[in-house]
């Protein structure tokens, strides 16, 4: 083995030249959790990354938090009392709460948190924030009025930050500039001093202030989110117990999984649908015209095959859906009647596009418009950081080869995805959303001031925005409902969604290390990654109790204790973008 | 390498996009901000003094921000060279070492079987894509036997220090190595074996022999010296084409440096990156081209007279 | 003097093939090279290229990932493709590719490299200085570079592998040049009043075509090999399965962690044999254009 020998001279001095870990104590507890996304920045106010906000939902708390069902829970504030107007809520913070540094959390944090994140339009913030104003009646008694009757009151769920940390920053440049590696903050686990060094992992450890352990040691001493470059490495590291839990496992590796002795695979749904979209042309680009025509889109629809996207890339793990979820709460989705839901038939298909006189004059395979002239060759956008993309695309193109229409595949990464999709430069794209608790975000995306923004169908409807504009203020729960179907109805009528599936978020845990894992939304939902991240501090070392494997117990403690944890941007409203470096 | 750097601005020059809206995508910047920024980066000037601004930057390492990272370009190479070097080097020693060894056995039997089947062998590893044979060794080695890690530097959270950091490091470079060293080593041996050759073919080794030294010998003090001349500065020159094959290879085995960096930029694409790392790889190929010259001056004192 | 040269050509022509059929390792890679040919040109009587799609695979009931046990001959992939048609369809366009852009490096390599041999001056001096520039900078990467700012497509592919690869052959065919100027001066057939692109035709062409060939013959792995490399990277064409997109795919949907070898084995053998044959064939033939290089 004379080849080891020099392997070790090279390895010498590669590790002389690689960072050293800082020396760590060896009880110390440590939860590693691996996932695909890294982490583009950690400043709470612009990012906009799954895998940010799971670093966030740990660190920082609301007002208010959401429990297993995702109803407004008290998170920061104790308890609240609305005026009889419904605009005006006065909370209350609970005794003694501390930031992770030593300085105590009053109602001067919150007030400086709604109105700097007004004044300097942070973009996590903003959406809720401009209708609210704040003031201080004493130490732990915030005032809060809005100016609209909005329906998500009281739900307080925006990150509360620490203004002896955010204040010096100055102005919104010095805000949005800050890489808020502080550390300091009011949830159960805050970074840890150089816990963000390079763009693999990020560290916590557990905030010794947090009112939530009420006596309790936390079961887990520190956190470490690792980034994988890839899938299949992150999987073998699971198998091999090198990490405790990942996230974003990809569907194909479920069986393998669910074999091993010590795993647990969850599959968890909270609303994340994938989507083939097409231009809808209100962008300053326009796609090929034969997609305006709504005829074409429709007959685009009938020809794509969901089972088979079901079946072979999420190996029977998503469900068809008609349209996106506008919620997580799935009572917010609308059921489509049977007759206008595009169901897999490529002779309705072909027969809608002869009658719309798209015909294949010329003979080459690939439909003409009806003077004749255009073949239709469509550009599809591949995102190069979702690996189920490619097979997409691949499928896609053949199912459209099917009724006539020639697509090339354009790939991109997400980022520039996402700038072609903002001036309207391509004819369709594959990609997906993760829609908060509020529906008003994910309908607010495509009204029509939101294209060239949110709006990726680039399209909009009078209608759409009239009945959005009413229901940001609807207080009845029912008529709000039924609006927002009538919303999504339209938008599943134009056609520019077409093949949505709700897909879940594959996660896996080592039963054999840490018990008390927690489903949210319950039963259903997955245990990391989701709304308000309430597994980890609920967690404890397998086999010494402390924790359940089920979720109804622990959330009973919660509501007991009022210990629900944190926040997210789904309280707020925001919508994730399923950025899916998740599944590369 | 002025040269290098005029390639490097124009084809990027060829890239239809503005490297600004590119650096916002998505958010909203005031168009305030966006003409100062133009202004600073010289954007609005005509190509020649962009050129002189680029050449500026450059020398002060200023390669711009990576649209993928949001890091600085250079901040992200240099962090990213010392897994390359070490997986450069030491597949490079490997194939350097194993590959003039072959070629030497191969050259001094020649036309015997054992000639045969090294030449043949080197023909055949030749020409395979390193990246394939990666892939091969990754589903032998990891997945069917399971001695070696699926990929990566180091054990995800691993907290070993010393010794067992250093292990575990050198279990993930194992196979990376291998693969660009396998890779590699038919070329070595080809080199070397013809240059024996050659080498045994000139007078002196012939006077050599008659005046009845024996063969081993021959091989130690006559032959070898002068063949190994070519080898050493193929050893130089080649560096520079491990580090191309490191690219698909470091991707297939998410080796940490260079090449991965460069599998990642393409899928963007990252052009700031990909222009980083461009530079940095033709700089880095004309440096040993030159250690190349220099060792071969000084190896052999024919080419001082010229 | 037409008729001369033609004839000489043929002269030529059927002495490197005499000289050629004697070597074994010529032959050998002249048999494996017909061979894929052969598998190129009747892949519509291999395979059928409908499954390539994998709608139509899926209409036709194909299972997924199956190994070759269960669906001959070589299993099927991540969506239900068979690995068969994968790997005849691949051989076209891999062999395409590296022909087409071998041709576009020697038509580039050659004009320059016989126009700075054949005027000499400051033409060659500026067209040397050129080819040697070209030569320093690192080649895959100037091509990874090229590929991804031009974008996916096979024609891109061709193109940047021929405005990269071409130095290496400029500057053996100038130094062929300059060999032959210098007998031609000899021969005085210039004193006889030859124009310049005749000169180039019926002299210098016919003697250094030999080598130009073999020159062509080994850029030809270069260029499949490099073709394999940025497909693999993803800048391949999406819509044209070479061996080297067969890879990537494997590659991307974790054949490797699914022990699902059919997949990418195949393709893998596929370039590797035809990389040697073009070795082979390459090397025989530039003994046989420079004999000084016999018995190596």
């Amino acid at each position: 083995m004379r080849r080891i020998g020099l392997l070790i001279a090279v390895g010498l001095l590669a590790v002389a030249l690689a960072p050293v870990a800082s020396a760590q104590d060896d009880d110390k507890v440590v939860l590693r959790v691996g996932n695909e996304q890294d982490w583009e920045t950690l400043n709470p106010t612009w990012g906009y990354l799954v895998a940010e906000w799971e670093v966030w939902n740990q660190q920082y708390e609301g007002l208010t938090t959401l429990d297993e069902n995702l109803d407004t829970a008290p998170a920061l504030a104790e308890s609240w009392e609305g005026s009889d107007d419904g605009l005006t809520w006065t909370y209350t913070l609970r005794d003694d709460l501390m930031w992770s540094d030593g300085e105590p959390l009053t109602s001067e944090d919150v007030v400086w948190t709604i109105q700097t994140a007004t004044e300097q339009e942070w973009e996590n913030y903003v959406y809720f924030t401009q209708y609210l104003t704040a003031e201080a009646i004493d130490e732990k008694t915030v005032q809060i009025t809005s100016s609209i009757p909005s329906p998500q009151l009281p739900d307080m769920g925006f990150i509360i930050l620490p203004k002896h940390i955010w204040e010096p920053l100055g102005d919104a440049e010095g805000v949005g500039a800050y890489e808020a590696l502080d550390g300091v903050g009011s949830g159960p686990y805050v970074l840890a001093p150089d816990g963000f060094r390079d763009q693999q992992s990020v560290t916590m450890v557990a905030n010794p202030n947090w009112w939530g352990w009420e006596g309790r040691e936390p079961g887990v001493d520190e956190i470490v989110f690792r980034h994988f470059g890839n899938a299949d490495a992150m999987v073998a590291a699971l198998e091999a117990g090198e990490i405790d839990a990942a996230h974003s496992i990809p569907a194909s590796a479920v069986e393998g999984l669910e074999d091993h002795p010590d795993l647990e695979v969850v599959i968890g749904y909270q609303g994340t649908i994938e989507e083939i979209a097409v231009n809808g042309g209100l962008a300053e680009n326009q796609p090929h015209p034969a997609l305006l025509d709504i005829e074409v889109r429709k007959a685009m629809a009938y020809a794509i095959d969901s089972e088979a996207m079901i079946a072979d890339l999420w190996y029977g793990h998503a469900i068809e859906r008609d349209t996106f979820n506008p919620s997580a709460d799935a009572k917010w989705t609308p059921e489509i009647p049977e007759e206008s839901r595009f169901t897999y038939d490529l002779d309705r298909a072909n027969q809608i596009l002869d009658d719309a006189g798209y015909l294949d004059t010329d003979g080459d395979g690939v439909r003409e418009m009806p003077d004749g002239t255009n073949p239709i060759a469509i550009r599809h956008l591949v995102n190069t950081n979702d690996s189920l993309a490619g097979q997409v695309g691949e499928l896609f193109s053949g199912w459209m080869d099917a009724i006539g229409i020639d697509v090339e595949l354009v790939t991109m990464d997400s980022d520039q995805l996402g700038a072609a999709i903002a001036i309207g430069d391509y004819d369709t794209f594959y990609w997906g959303w993760t829609p908060g608790v509020d529906p008003d975000g994910m309908v607010s995306s495509f009204i029509t001031d939101e294209i060239g923004g949110w709006n990726d169908a680039n399209w909009a409807d009078p209608r759409f925005d009239e009945l959005y504009a009413q229901q940001i203020e609807e207080l009845d729960e029912d008529d709000r409902v039924e609006m927002i179907h009538e919303m999504m109805t339209l938008f599943h009528d134009a056609a520019v969604y077409i093949a949505v599936n709700e897909t879940p978020e594959i996660q896996a845990y080592r039963a054999d290390a840490f018990e008390g894992w927690t489903r949210q939304p319950a039963e259903t939902g997955p245990i990391m990654y989701n709304a308000s991240g309430p597994s980890y501090a609920l967690l404890a070392v397998a086999g010494e109790g402390g924790g359940s494997d089920s979720g109804s117990t622990n959330w009973a403690l919660i509501a007991g204790i009022g210990a629900a944890v944190v926040v997210a941007g789904v309280a707020v409203g925001l919508r994730q973008r399923r950025t899916a470096d998740e599944r590369e | 390498m002025l040269f290098v750097l005029c390639v490097n601005f124009f084809l990027f020059r060829i890239v239809d996009t503005d490297p600004l809206a590119n650096m916002f995508r998505g958010r909203n910047v005031p168009r305030e901000v966006i003409e100062n920024l133009r202004t600073s980066f010289g954007l609005d000037k005509p190509i020649g003094t962009q050129f002189v601004y680029y050449l500026r930057e450059t020398f002060s390492l200023n390669l711009g921000i990576s649209y993928r990272s949001r890091q600085p370009v250079w901040d992200e190479i240099v962090s990213r060279v010392p897994a390359t070097l070490a997986l450069v080097g030491s597949s490079a020693v490997f194939a350097g070492v194993f590959g003039t060894l072959g070629g030497i056995v191969a050259g001094w039997r020649r036309n015997t079987w054992k000639d045969h089947s090294i030449t043949s062998s080197s023909m055949i590893l030749y020409s395979v894509p390193e990246f394939w044979l990666g892939m091969l060794l990754l589903l032998v080695f990891s997945v069917v036997l399971g001695w070696t890690p699926i990929g990566g530097m180091v054990t995800a959270g691993s907290d070993a220090q010393g010794l067992a950091r250093l292990a575990d490091y050198l279990q993930h470079l194992f196979l990376p190595g291998l693969t660009l060293g396998l890779a590699y080593l038919g070329e070595y041996v080809l080199v070397t074996r013809s240059s024996l050759l050659e080498v045994m073919n000139e007078d002196y080794l012939t006077v050599a022999r008659a005046k009845g030294l024996r063969d081993a010998r021959v091989r130690q003090h006559h032959a070898l010296p002068n063949a190994l001349l070519p080898v050493v500065t193929l050893a130089a020159i080649n560096v520079g084409y491990v580090l191309s094959g490191a690219i698909a290879v470091e991707a297939v085995f998410s080796w940490p440096g260079l090449g991965e960096a460069t599998a990642n930029a393409v899928q963007g694409p990252d052009f700031p990156m990909l222009q980083g790392l461009f530079l940095v790889f033709s700089a880095s190929v004309i440096f040993f081209n030159l250690v190349a010259d220099v060792l071969y001056a000084y190896l052999d004192p024919r080419v001082e007279t010229l | 003097m037409t008729d001369l040269a033609r004839r000489r050509r043929k002269d030529i022509l059927e002495r490197m093939w005499s000289q050629f059929r004697s070597s074994p390792q010529g032959m050998l890679g002249l048999a494996i090279l017909a061979l894929f040919v052969a598998i190129a040109l009747a892949a519509p009587l291999l395979a059928d290229a409908g499954s390539l799609d994998p709608v139509t695979a899926r209409g036709r009931g194909y299972p997924q990932w199956a190994p070759p046990g269960e669906f001959p001959l070589l299993g099927t992939d991540n969506l239900r493709r068979p690995v068969w048609a994968q790997f005849v369809w691949g051989s076209r366009i891999s062999l395409a590719v590296g022909l087409a852009a071998t041709v576009l490096t020697v038509v580039i390599g050659a004009t320059i490299g016989i126009i700075a041999g054949f005027v000499g001056g400051r033409v060659e001096a500026v067209l040397m200085k050129l080819t040697e520039w070209f030569l320093v900078i690192p080649f895959l990467p100037l091509a990874i570079v090229l590929a991804s700012i031009l974008g996916r497509s096979v024609w891109n592919i061709i193109f940047v592998i021929g405005v990269t690869s071409w130095p290496w052959t400029a500057r053996l065919v100038r130094s062929q040049v300059l060999t032959v100027k210098q007998r031609l001066f000899v021969d005085r057939a210039r004193s006889l009043g030859a124009s310049g692109p005749r000169l180039v035709s019926t002299h210098i062409l016919p003697n250094i075509s030999g080598l130009i060939v073999a020159n062509a013959t080994l850029s030809v792995p270069i260029s499949i090999l490099t073709e394999t490399t940025l497909s693999f990277l993803g800048l391949g064409s999406a819509g044209a399965a070479s061996w080297g997109k067969t890879l990537e795919d494997a590659f991307v949907n974790g054949a490797i962690t699914r022990g699902a070898w059919w997949y990418f084995v195949p393709a893998g053998i596929g370039i590797m044999t035809v990389v040697l044959a073009f070795t082979l064939i390459g090397r025989t033939l530039e003994e046989i254009a420079d004999p000084r290089l016999g018995g190596r």
